[in-house]
């Protein structure tokens, strides 16, 4: 296959220092050479080749964004405007409430789901991991309408699909559905608070690491449950993690007690999930304690992060504006220095940071995959506390954001 | 001579649905608008013809939104227009205002023209109406008032403003009460005060002294009061019981207020009916990362609540957008406001109060005679313009195109 350049790139290559404090970043203009979805070569030099050039025009270059929680399958995103209704009976009005929207969302499903993933891909991400309701209203049908859209992107993202047993994988007797949709393109087992959803923690989580074995398939549950329920889940998680060897294809989504524990209780089950190498996205809540992200990082637990929702029946906000998301994680935690801000933006890249804790350029390497997007900042600092345009998005090479209707 | 303008083809909200489960659903109609000296003259249906011959804009079915207020903001104090720059962290409240004084000197000179990029900015997401507080302090004297005072008469035609004169390093601090008087002969239209005791160390005289200026200079009065608890809920007390003993009801604001969150409930209800009835208002940044103050408690009693972005890109926070509706919309987010009356009546915080739609669905915006100040955006209804923030197409204030195209 021939190669392209993409020429004209800012590159952080360091951080400025003053009396050992950290004051900014120092960048660097470079040109990129592209072949066989790598970077092939980077130069100082102008190349003067003839194979095709894209001009980046000085933006700064980033590793592409991973949009690691969202459900594409049910979203009034791109339909007409519909505000939540009241909530009577919690989490259970929502529930109900899809027994009558899901049939009525279906036909237009696919469509939906496009768009999501188009706007998606607008905001930077080349990776998406969607759940997908599996479950007995809408049986296989929202994931053949997921597994069709997604199909029509498969040369701009890679994906994972979790089957999603939205009302409860034993509460609404979804468990041959579930194996049904691994069967049928699912790349993930997916569940959903065994405690207050399935009401029995045991039989729940046995049966999700049951399905993940007959596959051969790894586990993203959402455990929303609070406190010291959502912690012994936690634990008892990580207890079938380690005696099904499926170290490092665990993840827990939301995670929310993680924000209720302190002291010995908080350290100890991070330890407990380090051990079993359990990784934890988050939608940085505002409307409850977000969990303490940095922390769990540095204790070597993996966080990403996700969108959840863009408009649908559970919430009417969501921008799928990742740059945007890591904003309100400085804000939140009130990172506000140079080096803070630029080491957050690994959670929405899946740990890559152009410069490493020491200042050091650690990306982009000869070799790597060319899967990066262009912004309008003049470090990755700045990027995300003013929220920097996207100008491109690289999927293996290829620009793939302008192609897009805009 | 009377200037007359038409807009014509613009969504208006003129009444509620409710459908058999209890969701609401806004219902609007096209519009042509006379605008005569900078008021509506009158409102008409889009099937009826205009009157020729007169300066016409069309909205081509855009919702006008009354324009919102920024109520929070240090146009002196932002980066905005200068390179980027992320900040410094600090121990405590001492030290970023000591780094402060070491960088007012170096911003001064370049005060009028950062001032008019965040003015140019707020105007972009909506805002009509400005509040900014100017530092008046022992390093800075008069300086930057000056500069921000040009910046805001460049754009008098184009929106409303209030000048606080902020004694950000004290009050009661060497020779800053006869600098505030001064900057009330020389722009500054209101009497600002911080923490007496925080930063004042005394409650009574840092009271006593800003109402003495305010009183002097016939002025409304808009307080800084971080701090927190108990000390800051005597404080308000303190403020309420001059507030009425100097008869400056209706006249006095305070912004950040966290306090009125902290203390019991029984507290907080309370100060909220002594702040109604003194015709007090809050002012909130809608932080998340600190308490709010009790914004549907003291809405219900009666008080007046507004939100302002604060001071961004500056030396005490790198990230903000100017964007009031986005605060709206992450005001009902923290507070659940999911349904289309909860989304659509939290506008009010950014609009003066103003919303279209009463909750039984009677039209109370725009009515002939309303000014004509209007944000353009494609949305169907007040509540998705919350939810989804939206673009603005256009801004207008008192009929006069300020921001956009139509």
């Amino acid at each position: 296959m021939s190669n392209h350049w993409i020429t004209n790139v800012r590159l952080e290559k360091g951080f400025k220092k003053d009396d050992n404090r950290i004051t900014g970043t120092e960048t660097e203009i470079v040109h990129l050479e592209i072949e066989n979805e790598i970077i092939k070569s980077i130069s100082k030099e102008m190349p003067n080749d003839s194979a095709v050039k894209y001009d980046a025009q000085n933006h700064l270059l980033l590793p592409s964004l991973r949009e690691m929680h969202i459900h594409i399958d049910k979203t009034y995103y791109s339909g007409p405007w519909k505000a939540c209704t009241p909530i009577t009976n919690g989490i259970f009005t929502r529930l109900d409430e899809e027994k009558e929207l899901l049939p009525k969302l279906l036909p237009t499903a696919q469509e939906r789901a496009e768009n999501m993933i188009e706007m998606l891909i607008r905001n930077g991400h080349t990776h998406i991991r969607t759940h997908c309701n599996v479950d007995p209203v809408i049986g296989l049908k929202n994931l053949e309408a997921t597994m069709r859209a997604i199909e029509n992107y498969k040369d701009s993202i890679t994906y994972d699909i979790v089957a999603f047993p939205q009302h409860g994988l034993l509460r609404s007797d979804s468990v041959e559905l579930v194996r049904e949709a691994m069967k049928n393109g699912a790349t993930l087992v997916g569940g959903v608070d065994p405690a207050t959803v399935d009401r029995h923690i045991e039989r729940s989580l046995s049966t999700v690491f049951e399905i993940a074995a007959e596959h051969n398939k790894g586990i993203d549950l959402h455990l929303h449950d609070p406190g010291t329920l959502g912690s012994f889940t936690f634990s008892r998680l990580a207890d079938y993690t380690k005696e099904a060897s499926m170290q490092g294809r665990v993840t827990i989504s939301h995670g929310m007690a993680l924000a209720d524990l302190e002291g010995p209780a908080f350290t100890s089950m991070l330890n407990e999930l380090q051990e079993s190498q359990i990784d934890v996205t988050t939608t940085i809540p505002i409307n409850r304690p977000t969990i303490p992200v940095v922390e769990i990082d540095r204790a070597g637990i993996e966080v990403s992060l996700g969108h959840d929702s863009i408009t649908d029946h559970w919430s009417p906000f969501g921008t799928g504006n990742t740059i945007q998301k890591l904003g309100v994680l400085a804000e939140r935690f009130k990172y506000i220095d140079e080096f803070s801000l630029n080491q957050i933006l690994k959670y929405a890249t899946g740990g890559i940071t152009p410069l490493n804790q020491d200042g050091e350029q650690v990306w982009p390497r000869i070799g790597d995959t060319a899967s990066m997007i262009l912004v309008n900042a003049s470090c990755t600092a700045e990027a995300i506390a003013r929220r920097a345009d996207i100008k491109a998005v690289f999927f293996k090479g290829q620009e793939i954001k302008n192609k897009l209707p805009q | 001579m009377s200037t007359i303008v038409w807009i014509k083809n613009v969504l208006l909200e003129e009444g509620l649905n409710t459908s058999s489960n209890s969701s609401v659903e806004t219902r609007t109609s096209l519009y042509h608008l006379k605008i005569e000296n900078g008021r509506i003259a009158r409102k008409q249906p889009a099937e009826e013809s205009i009157e020729g011959g007169f300066l016409t804009f069309d909205a081509q079915g855009l919702l006008a939104l009354p324009s919102f207020k920024e109520m929070h903001n240090h146009l002196d104090k932002t980066y905005l227009s200068l390179d980027w720059k992320a900040c410094q962290p600090v121990s405590n409240l001492i030290e970023r205002l000591n780094l402060e004084a070491i960088e007012l000197s170096e911003l001064a000179e370049t005060a009028e023209q950062r001032a008019t990029s965040m003015i140019r900015l707020l105007q972009s997401k909506g805002a009509t109406h400005i509040r900014t507080h100017v530092n008046i302090d022992p390093y800075i004297g008069l300086k930057n008032l000056e500069g921000i005072r040009l910046a805001l008469e460049a754009h008098s035609h184009q929106l409303s403003y209030d000048i606080v004169a902020f004694p950000q390093h004290g009050l009661i601090n060497s020779n800053v009460p006869g600098m505030m008087k001064e900057a009330m002969r020389s722009g500054a239209t209101m009497v600002g005060g911080l923490d007496p005791a925080g930063i004042d160390r005394n409650i009574e005289k840092s009271l006593d002294k800003m109402m003495e200026i305010a009183s002097e200079f016939d002025a409304d009065i808009d307080i800084h009061l971080h701090d927190s608890g108990q000390v800051g809920y005597y404080t308000t007390e303190k403020l309420i019981e001059l507030t009425k003993e100097a008869k400056w009801q209706n006249r006095v604001a305070i912004s950040h207020a966290f306090n009125l969150g902290e203390v019991p409930i029984a507290q907080q209800e309370k100060i909220a009916k002594e702040l109604s009835e003194n015709g007090m208002a809050i002012m909130s940044t809608v932080p998340i990362t600190k308490t709010m103050p009790p914004v549907g408690l003291l809405e219900q009693s009666g008080v007046n609540v507004h939100f302002g972005c604060d001071g961004f890109y500056d030396s005490w926070s790198p990230y903000g957008t100017g964007d009031l509706l986005e605060k709206v919309a992450r005001y009902s987010e923290i507070y659940g406001k999911r349904d289309e009356r909860g989304l659509a009546n939290s506008l009010k915080f950014i609009t003066g109060g103003i919303i279209p739609l009463s909750d039984t669905g009677d039209v109370q915006w725009p009515k002939v005679g309303d000014a004509a100040d209007f944000v353009f955006v494609e949305a169907s209804c007040s509540a998705e313009a919350v939810a989804r923030t939206p673009e603005r197409k256009a801004v207008m204030f008192q009929g006069k195109l300020v921001y956009g195209e139509l």
